[in-house]
């Protein structure tokens, strides 16, 4: 059996150091390009939503590789996403692939199922090791996310456009090469090790922007034109509460204190929205809210065409946007996206968080702190 | 005091119910009146760019209502069977109104969830009471009429009656036609009873002389079982039925062609489509054509489409189900 799974930004770094523990033959998809979402155009639905196009493109490459298993976790509801790998089985059927498709629903689902399921792709290991498999790829989520934290914080402000990215590649084509989450630790550690060696200009003074929205646009470079790198590029610092890691902590495996944390700002939303509605959209009006009061200075929306959650998100923002007086974009992604538009927007909205910038510093007379 | 009820979602599966409470109760329900050009345009300027098109005209029912009543009845569907919801815009559906229509009169939001189970929905009319200020035997009177009336509009749709013949029973379809030549419509039960939105599909195929059946008609059992077959449960009510319908005709021979009427932007459409579709061209191979509605629709491609496909189908029947009519 080998497996393989999603591309999802730099989520396989978790999923592989999770395999590796298990001794479980995994295909890491190829980095998604052009032809990735090709595959998906040709053969999915026009209407159905963006990741679950470009998956089928993660799949079909992976298969072309070797995996004949593919592993993804499921949902049920309220959005469609939990119906991804039913839609997807057909379409590889289809497509002449006859692979065998693991949903991994959540517990309430079916306590017995999952367990069956969660056997037959670690190769029955015992529970001991998986859980001990389990806890390093944590550990890995968390490295990654902390790793990324420092890209988004220092890249807004090197002064050699271009160190903190070579960084990060060099850091994933590594990883992609060795085996075994301490491995993998150690990848993580000499990069945050080379990063603090950048240099930087710290008393640049950064535009800030939250990020909020669906989680696969967030996350995946591809889809969304690198847009931290973009944002980056022009000096702004992003902020982004969704991430690999949060993902895996709500999704995968419940880990209570994040839930908590999760709760409370949740809470943040509820003069909009006081339920969930599917997808992310409570987090994304939660998220933008909690940006708004720690002195943003705008927030944007990505999501991709059609994102049925994020839409009623959509509706909501321009009214927040008013009461907490913060400028609110919203950037909906599909495979007709032209780049050069993309970029000019993004653009146009810096310039406009900067004209506000100085007017507010010119009325209170003197610049504030930001940092 | 006046209640308005936009004719708009879930309006054409629950009217009954909702409105036989509400009269009941002794509130004067007022229906927004139904889809026009101005209603239809009313609702795209108003609602966001990305949503789907019944939402859309949700909006533009919601801006009829204003000025003619004291408060506007918004459903929030969650869930209306234990375990399944609708679609995410049918919860966020209060909060899509309230955030981009102005000067709305007050919102009566009906919270209606039975995901946990259907005792709840008991109780969600006793809250939608409870807000208007009233509770006690005259509620449970009102809740007893109004479910009653609720099974008989379920039992008469079940019977294979047209939704159009039980919400419009002046108008008088030629009943004598009992032609052979059967067609399956698959959709949303807000688009099929939609005269304006759906180009009046149903009452043009009538014409014609086919007769036409929808998912409503088919019966919960049926539903049940064609779906056993799929390896996930199906957690989305309107898509179950869809794709349990649209399961159950190719399957028993009992329609001669199916058409998937589907609104651009919709994410269940778009799915269950792709997974009747598939079925059909690798087993069935019933003549199948997708007709796609979006705000600019336009009546003459329309037509010269479902003349094409009922060609086909005609040329088929004659011929024999030897060919592979997709396409
Ligand atoms: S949340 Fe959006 S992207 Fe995800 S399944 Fe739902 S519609 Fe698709
Ligand atoms: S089910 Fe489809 S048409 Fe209905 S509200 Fe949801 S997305 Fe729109």
């Amino acid at each position: 059996m080998v497996i393989t799974f999603p591309h999802m930004g730099k989520m396989y770094i978790p999923v592989k150091a999770l395999f590796d523990e298990l001794g479980v033959d995994i295909i890491i998809p190829p980095k998604i390009n052009k032809d990735t979402l090709d595959i998906g155009l040709k053969s999915c639905p026009e209407m159905a939503c963006l990741p679950l196009k470009v998956t089928i493109g993660n799949y079909v490459e992976s298969i072309k590789r070797g995996a004949d298993t593919i592993v993804l976790s499921g949902s049920c509801g309220p959005c469609r996403f939990g119906y991804y790998g039913v839609i997807q089985k057909e379409i590889l059927k289809d497509l002449g692939y006859d692979v065998d498709i693991v949903i991994l629903d959540p517990p309430r689902e079916g306590l017995r199922e999952l367990i069956d399921r969660l056997k037959k792709i670690s190769g029955n290991c015992s529970l001991y090791s998986g859980l001990a498999a389990l806890s390093k790829a944590f550990k890995v989520s968390e490295g990654v996310e902390e790793l990324l934290e420092l890209v988004l914080k220092q890249r807004c402000k090197e002064i050699n456009k271009g160190d903190t990215d070579d960084i990060l590649s060099r850091f994933e084509e590594k990883v992609r090469k060795v085996k075994g989450a301490n491995k993998i630790l150690d990848c993580i550690q000499d990069a945050k090790g080379e990063l603090s060696k950048v240099r930087l200009d710290s008393k640049k003074k950064t535009i800030k922007i939250g990020l909020v929205g669906e989680i696969y646009t967030i996350i995946e470079p591809f889809v969304n034109f690198d847009i931290e790198k973009k944002l980056g590029d022009m000096g702004v610092e992003v902020h982004r509460e969704m991430s690999v890691d949060n993902w895996v902590k709500y999704h995968l495996f419940p880990d209570i204190k994040f839930r908590r944390k999760q709760k409370r700002t949740l809470k943040y939303a509820k003069d909009y929205l006081d339920l969930c509605i599917g997808g992310h959209a409570w987090e994304t009006i939660a998220h933008a809210l909690y940006y708004a009061r720690k002195g943003m200075d705008g927030i944007i929306q990505i999501m991709p065409f059609g994102c049925m959650p994020e839409i009623v998100a959509e509706s909501i923002l321009p009214t927040l946007a008013k009461n907490e007086n913060i400028p609110v974009m919203t950037l909906v992604v599909d495979e007709l996206t032209g780049e050069a538009g993309y970029q000019t927007r993004l653009e146009a909205f810096v310039d406009l968080l900067q004209l506000e910038r100085s007017r507010k510093e010119n009325e209170f007379g003197e610049a504030l702190s930001w940092n | 005091m006046k209640i308005g009820i936009p004719r708009a979602l879930s309006y054409f599966d629950y009217f009954p119910i909702w409105k036989t409470f509400l009269d009941k109760l002794g509130f004067k329900t007022i229906i927004s009146s139904p889809t026009t050009k101005d209603i239809l345009d009313k609702g795209v300027s108003l609602c966001v760019d990305d949503a789907c098109l019944p939402v859309k005209i949700f909006h533009g029912h919601v801006a009829d209502l204003i000025g003619k009543v004291d408060t506007i009845f918004i459903p929030r569907l969650i869930s209306v069977s234990p375990g399944e919801y609708i679609c995410p815009k049918f919860i966020g559906l209060p909060e899509m109104v309230k955030n981009t229509i102005s000067d709305l009169p007050p919102l009566l939001v009906f919270n209606y969830d039975l995901h946990k189970g259907i005792k709840y929905r008991g109780k969600a009319f006793n809250t939608l009471a409870r807000q208007l200020g009233l509770s006690g035997g005259v509620v449970d009177r009102a809740y007893k009429e109004a479910c009653s009336m609720q099974d008989k509009y379920e039992r008469m749709l079940k019977s294979g009656q047209s939704p159009l013949n039980i919400l419009e029973p002046k108008e008088s379809w030629d009943e004598s036609i009992k032609n052979k030549v059967t067609i399956g419509i698959i959709g949303h039960s807000y688009l099929l009873c939609d005269r304006y939105i759906s180009m009046d599909l149903i009452k043009k195929i009538q014409n014609k002389g086919y007769n036409v059946k929808v998912p409503s008609n088919v019966p919960d059992k049926k539903i049940e079982e064609n779906i056993m077959d799929i390896p996930k449960r199906m957690f989305l009510s309107y898509g179950k039925r869809m794709l349990g319908s649209g399961i159950e005709w190719l399957k028993c021979d009992e329609v001669d062609g199916i058409i998937f009427l589907s609104s651009f932007g919709c994410g269940i459409d778009s799915f269950i489509e792709e997974l009747i579709r598939r079925y059909n061209a690798r087993e069935y191979k019933l003549p199948y054509a997708v007709f796609s509605l979006d705000e600019h629709s336009g009546q003459a491609g329309f037509e010269t489409r479902l003349e094409a496909f009922l060609d086909m189908m005609e040329w088929r029947n004659r011929i024999g189900h030897n060919f592979s009519a997709h396409g």
